[in-house]
């Protein structure tokens, strides 16, 4: 019975998952030799490794690992401040790398999207694990860095590709074969399916893919949750999850989380982190064209608890000035003398567009059109200068501050070493090979 | 991109609309960004959004503005409908025809002309993905007028020919030269007397070929 297919025809769809290979270490090492083939870790300003190279996975080293345990474990390691600018940078060209071969691509994360290439294949006179191939190896040629791919007829399946192997895999799974690849992989391997559902399965004796796959229709309609079932058809060959394709025209809510090193107990700078995440959610909100009703506050004490004030505000806005007042309201709900916070953070929802935002009652309209102004130039000056060129001063301790501690001492290169008209805010937008110049040979 | 004065030809009955006029009665939505947003989203998609779409495309909140959108848009000839009564784009493969808005307004054939032009981000970088900068540090490219502290613009995975100048990578770094094949042989060239060819013992890997050098005064 495990040797049917469960699908018969190849690719009713052909959708590709495509996946940067530790892709922060490998772009850093796509811009400089000589870190080429070594452990290379990213993540130096915040003390734990956010990315490493394979090699240096070889050695042990896993996400989130303190650097002082890396350097126990791997002592060549080579430790390297985040540069995120450049990582986006290239994160954008991967996409539109993929997009020569398809529009319908979705930006999944910042290595890894999805791609539908059904119907292609007269086009680009290929199959489509040929174009799979090709934009596999267009993307290590152009970008330097390797990526693995997946390609099946639906995301779920695609996703699951992309994983078998890898660095550089390119993993085929066409219909009639889906079963062979669902043999022995544990359902909670699959994409979507997470602890609670693992041990609901188990009590059915259901642990593997291929065993969920064949549960029968009736008993996941009566028994089970939408997400379930589309994993579900998908896992059968079904594609039922659509490619989120289009940019981002709205934003359904907003968040701006961020943690500091080391924690503080100190009310004026856990306020000032708040403030500057309000102004950050604002920015977005502005870009948006968009205006939140409901502010939710947290603040993350140093043992992961929350604490959490959700108010709404009386009319909606994209503005800082009333949201850090209603903070400032919420505040000595938030804080707690003595206690240590190593986060802050905010997220907005009951997102309207900015223009149909209505004039209050109390004739507040005249003075917030007025700020509304002020913000418009607030925002064009960014535009100019960098993001938070003017800031709101009940951020300042937050903006004077490092946001990690020995962050000053771990700049990334990038931001270093400018070209001449560049700033430590502004940079041209064109990743930069770094690293030794060759020591030339003189005559 | 094309300039705010923008009317549109005789629309309602009225006679001489100006394009002021026709920015309040669409509400905020003009005409040539309306035309913009459908031909994209026609590009994208291959063909044309449904009413709920437009409202979403053109921020309406009532179906009704769509309605009286498309109907300035078929006016000004940028869309019509076909035999079935759907809506089809008079020509949706350039942006241009929109400048035929451009009637009862005030016309502006500097745009026109402008149409032609590139920046200098297009004319440096042909394969924007695959360009990457350099800031130069040697000397040995002296005599080809790069100077260090230039910025160099590469091209990753381009293929290089005889004479280009290409960044190889040699003994873990990055290296500028002339490519040359002398007898079969790759060699990579300085442009500088006081320095040495380098004959690589091994295959060579030519990462990127120089494309542009910029030196910013």
């Amino acid at each position: 019975m495990c040797g049917s297919p469960l699908l018969r025809s190849s690719f009713p769809r052909a959708i590709l998952h495509i996946d940067g290979d530790a892709f922060f270490a490998s772009c850093e090492q796509a811009r400089d030799p000589a870190l080429k083939g070594k452990p290379v870790i990213t993540g130096l300003e915040r003390g734990i490794a956010a990315s490493m190279s394979y090699e240096a996975k070889a050695r042990g080293v896993t996400r989130a690992m303190p650097l002082f345990e890396i350097r126990r474990l791997c002592p060549d390691a080579i430790i390297l401040p985040s540069d995120y600018e450049t990582y986006s940078l290239l994160s954008k060209r991967f996409y539109d790398v993929v997009r020569r071969w398809t529009p319908d691509v979705e930006e999944y994360g910042v290595d890894e999207c999805f791609a539908d290439l059904t119907g292609l294949r007269r086009l680009h006179h290929a199959s489509y694990a040929q174009i799979a191939a090709r934009i596999q190896g267009t993307l290590t040629e152009e970008l330097g860095s390797t990526f693995s791919i997946g390609l099946a007829p639906t995301k779920v399946l695609a996703k699951m590709g992309s994983k078998w192997k890898k660095p550089h895999g390119l993993t085929v799974i066409p219909g009639r074969r889906i079963h062979e690849y669902l043999r022995d992989l544990p359902v909670e391997k699959i994409w979507g399916i997470g602890p609670q559902i693992t041990a609901f399965l188990a009590k059915q004796q259901v642990t593997t893919a291929l065993q969920m796959a064949k549960i029968p229709l009736e008993w996941v309609f009566e028994h089970t949750t939408k997400p379930f079932q589309e994993i579900w058809q998908e896992l059968n060959g079904v594609s039922v999850m659509p490619l989120a394709t289009e940019p981002k025209m709205t934003q359904a809510s907003i968040q701006k989380f961020k943690t500091f090193t080391p924690p503080s107990v100190d009310r004026a700078f856990v306020f000032a982190q708040l403030s500057r995440n309000i102004e950050n959610a604002c920015i977005k909100a502005r870009r948006y064209h968009m205006a939140a009703r409901d502010i939710v506050f947290i603040l993350r004490t140093q043992e992961f608890r929350h604490t959490v004030v959700e108010l709404r505000l009386s009319r909606p806005t994209a503005i800082p000035g009333p949201i850090i007042a209603a903070a400032e309201h919420a505040f000595p709900y938030l804080y707690r003398q003595g206690t240590r916070y190593r986060a802050t953070g905010v997220t907005f929802a009951g997102m309207v567009t900015d223009d149909s935002a209505q004039p209050d009652l109390f004739g507040a309209s005249v003075a917030i059109e007025q700020i509304r102004k002020v913000y418009e130039s607030t925002d064009a000056l960014d535009a100019l200068y960098g993001k938070h060129s003017v800031y709101v001063a009940t951020s300042h301790l937050a903006q004077t501050h490092a946001q990690h501690e020995g962050e000053r001492g771990h700049l990334a290169a990038r931001k270093t070493d400018l070209l001449r008209g560049e700033t430590h805010r502004q940079r041209l937008a064109v990743p930069m090979l770094m690293g030794r110049e060759l020591a030339d040979c003189q005559a | 991109m094309i300039a705010e004065h923008v009317g549109v030809g005789k629309p309602d009955g009225l006679s001489t609309l100006t394009g002021v006029q026709v920015y309040t009665y669409t509400g905020g939505m003009n005409p040539v960004s309306a035309a913009e947003r459908l031909t994209d989203f026609f590009r994208s998609r291959h063909r044309m959004p449904t009413w709920r779409e437009m409202m979403r495309l053109f921020r309406y909140r009532s179906p009704n503005a769509v309605t009286k959108l498309i109907a300035r848009l078929e006016q000004a000839d940028v869309i019509r409908r076909d035999r079935d009564g759907h809506l089809v784009l008079v020509n949706p493969f350039s942006h241009a025809r929109v400048l035929g808005i451009v009637e009862a307004g005030f016309p502006s054939p500097a745009e026109e002309e402008l149409a032609d032009t590139m920046s200098l981000d297009e004319w440096l970088i042909s394969n924007k993905e695959a360009t990457f900068m350099l800031k130069v540090r040697g000397e040995s490219m002296r005599d080809a007028g790069i100077m260090p502290g230039d910025m160099v613009l590469v091209e990753r995975g381009a293929t290089a020919h005889d004479g280009d100048i290409i960044i190889a990578e040699v003994d873990n770094a990055w290296t500028m030269k002339y490519l040359r094949h002398r007898n079969g042989r790759v060699v990579l060239e300085p442009a500088n007397p006081r320095f040495r060819p380098i004959v690589p013992s091994e295959e060579l890997n030519v990462t990127a070929v120089v494309k542009a050098v910029i030196r910013k005064y």
